[in-house]
């Protein structure tokens, strides 16, 4: 059994991808395949790049329908079903709150009240049309833009381990900044899976939990390392679209799910949400495992499902 | 074609008229609308690999175009095909696509050796065809292919010589047409890459045909499937095509039994006196694709699909307009950046040197041209037969001369017809 690694910098991150073969050069023709993929859809979702699908619609959707591709229209309802199921934890639409709290290239600035309400004016999937029948996208009203950021990882991983099992490679691992993983099959003599870790909030050199990923995809959000203090109070990067305020509860949340996209939907979810709605969540959901970690004044709160923590 | 000529006088009309610009302008920089009165073209592609996929996605925003059909003799590309494009019919049988009377455009973005067979087929079926570049893997095949296109004056034949259509280009083919580089002395042009260049399948009679671009028996190798837009705008800018090249060619990277080098070298010369050398690898991404032309008063680099700069020597005549142009730094050099619709993005705060957001891509610009010449044509578009075999002949002489590592006369025959 021989390995090839190759790597990939895209989406502000950097993609690996490892896999087990007995042919090294079809391994590596599947692999570049596969991160080419991701290369073409970071075209395709940045919200940074002016040519990109994504920018089109921002620029365009609050004056006139847009149309777009059909993979594109395809998640952007996948966003809409996960905004819902994450009862609106979830929403791609938070970019104008992100920017008036600062946290969109700065540490984070307490917004004034007229700064936040416009803000969330134009906040919310309800505010986004998608018309299936010339698969159409519409704003609302004006302001309004779409930040595939927090799906962009898991979707690009999900589309390219579907390319790499079209190759016929069936022993792979791929990550995007070890925080959305893919996994095909299972590591050579390991036949329970991937072994992943996942960190400790209070010290990351440390493994809360560890699990197995097997035909699986993972998907872990966390809050620490980003943070701004205001008059005493700490606060993560990490926003509730339906408060507009930034999230004071889960340190870390952890998703394994048969779709990456969903993965990255649902872990960002689960950071947002108290312990209780999360688990409801998560229940609604089939074959997930979760974990979240809440701080406390004497450590971590972990609640769990398939997963177990160290 | 003739050459690019310089002189003092026309050095300076061509100052003046870039000063009266304003710096340039591209004149096709937005999107013009779909004649109300004419129905949408149904379109099929051929081919659904990277580039027909590509081809796909463009035609979804282009005006006027409403792709119907996708033809691929391989199950997983329709299976793309099926998510990507829902509403198109999907084929394996290309003969179906041309047998319907409903398809009036066929682009065809199959291997480069297929094209010759499925575009003439597509023109006798009285079809309009895009066929991507190079238009074919053989001088003769480029021929037989350019004649069927000439004897069919009324219908449309554009080849995706891509550059051709682009205004960026247009632009700044400009600057280098008013003789501000002063007087032209070489060019090098590079396209890096870090790939193996090979496909796989678990199907294994479906990997020889994946890697029809390392079998040497149809390949154009790196010169030609990845060079040949590049030297294509170096034809177009400096207004003649080369008399002979050397080439040559080497496998650094992939010692894995493949016999198409992934590294080359190509000098072209040109009838003017200049030499260009391309090099093309598989081995560094370094750098990726530009073409640079080094003149006795300034050198011009273009890259990002048709960004250019200009690099002025400290002796060079002032042009007046550069005063007021942005400069940017490259290490211990400064470029003066010439955009198309520079002082537009200036007056509106927006920094040249970005991409700007009201430009849409090289591939847009070239399906804008094939649509609009439904509504308005037929005309010969910009990248007609005569480019498209002209870079194909060439392409073939080079990557010939990089594969015998020799030196080749190029003879006029080889992209004149009968």
């Amino acid at each position: 059994m021989r390995s090839v690694r190759l790597a990939l910098q895209a989406m502000a991150t950097r993609f690996e991808l490892l896999m087990y073969g007995s042919d090294p050069v079809a391994l590596r023709a599947a692999g570049e395949e596969a991160l080419r993929e991701i290369a073409l859809l970071e075209k395709q979702l940045s919200f940074y790049d002016p040519y990109s699908e994504v920018s089109r619609i921002n620029r365009d959707a609050a004056d006139r329908p847009v149309r777009v591709s059909a993979r594109l229209f395809s998640l952007l309802q996948t966003a809409r079903a996960c905004t819902e199921s994450t009862k609106g934890a979830f929403d791609i639409t938070i970019g104008p709150l992100m920017r008036c709290w600062g946290f969109v290239r700065s540490t984070g600035t307490w917004p004034s009240d007229q700064t936040l309400n416009a803000a969330r004016a134009v906040t919310g999937m309800s505010l986004v049309r998608l018309r299936g029948a010339g698969r159409t996208v519409e704003f609302a009203r004006p302001g309004l833009t779409i930040d595939l950021g927090a799906i962009g990882k898991g979707f690009a991983i999900e589309e390219a381990t579907m390319l790499l099992r079209q190759c016929g490679v069936a022993s792979a691992l791929l990550h995007g900044g070890t925080s959305s993983i893919g996994a095909i099959g299972t590591p050579p003599e390991e036949p329970e899976g991937w072994p992943v870790g996942i960190a400790d909030p209070r010290d990351p050199s440390r493994n809360a939990a560890t699990i197995r990923l097997r035909d699986e995809a993972f998907s872990v959000s966390a809050t620490w390392g980003k943070a701004f203090r205001h008059k005493g109070t700490q606060f993560g990067h990490v926003i509730d679209p339906r408060s507009g305020q930034p999230v004071r509860g889960a340190a870390l949340a952890a998703v394994a799910h048969s779709s990456a996209t969903w993965c990255d939907a649902l872990s960002t979810g689960l950071l947002i949400l108290d312990p209780n709605t999360a688990r409801s969540v998560s229940d609604t959901q089939d074959r997930v495992r979760w974990l979240t970690g809440y701080r406390k004044a004497d450590g971590i709160a972990y609640h769990s499902q398939g997963i177990d923590t160290n | 074609m003739g050459g690019l000529k310089v002189s003092r006088r026309n050095f300076l009309m061509g100052g003046a008229m870039i000063s009266g610009a304003g710096l340039v302008r591209a004149a096709n920089i937005k999107q013009r609308p779909w004649p109300g009165n004419r129905d949408d073209v149904n379109c099929a592609i051929i081919g659904y690999g990277p580039q027909g996929r590509a081809l796909a996605s463009t035609l979804a925003r282009v005006p006027g175009a409403r792709l119907a059909a996708i033809c691929d003799t391989y199950d997983p590309m329709l299976l793309r095909a099926r998510r990507d494009v829902p509403e198109a019919s999907r084929h394996t049988d290309y003969r179906e696509v041309l047998d319907n009377p409903e398809i009036k455009a066929v682009l065809i973005a199959t291997p480069t050796h297929l094209h010759k067979d499925l575009a003439i087929d597509a023109l006798e079926a009285g079809k309009n065809v895009y066929c991507e570049a190079p238009m074919a893997s053989s001088i003769e095949d480029a021929q037989a292919l350019a004649r069927a296109a000439r004897d069919a004056p009324n219908q449309i034949f554009q080849v995706g010589q891509i550059y051709r259509s682009n205004p960026q280009h247009r632009s700044v083919f400009q600057f280098m047409r008013s003789g501000a580089i002063g007087k032209p002395a070489m060019g090098r042009g590079q396209w890096h890459s870090k790939e193996s260049w090979r496909r796989t399948s678990p199907n294994a009679d479906r990997i020889r045909a994946l890697n029809w671009r390392l079998d040497p028996e149809v390949s154009l190798g790196l010169i030609g499937e990845s060079c040949l837009l590049q030297m294509d705008v170096a034809f177009w800018v400096l207004g003649e095509l080369p008399s002979a090249v050397h080439g040559f060619g080497q496998i650094m990277a992939w010692p894995d039994g493949r016999e198409v080098p992934d590294t080359v070298q190509a000098v072209l010369q040109f009838p003017s006196g200049l030499h260009m050398l391309f090099d093309a690898t598989l081995a560094s991404s370094f750098d990726e694709a530009y073409e640079v032309y080094f003149g006795t008063d300034s050198t011009i680099i273009f890259r990002d699909r048709g960004k250019a700069w200009m690099f002025k020597e400290v002796d060079a005549p002032m042009l007046g307009w550069e005063v007021y142009a942005r400069r940017d730094r490259f290490y211990k050099e400064t470029g003066i950046a010439l955009l198309a619709n520079a002082t537009q993005l200036d007056a509106q705060n927006q920094d040249p040197t970005e991409d700007d957001p009201n430009v849409e891509t090289p591939l847009w610009y070239a399906m804008q041209e094939f649509m609009d010449n439904h509504a308005f044509g037929p005309y010969p578009p910009a990248a007609d037969w005569a480019r498209g075999l002209e870079a194909t002949a060439i392409a073939v002489a080079a990557n010939r001369a990089i594969t015998q590592r020799t030196h080749i006369n190029i003879d006029p025959a080889w992209y004149s017809l009968d």
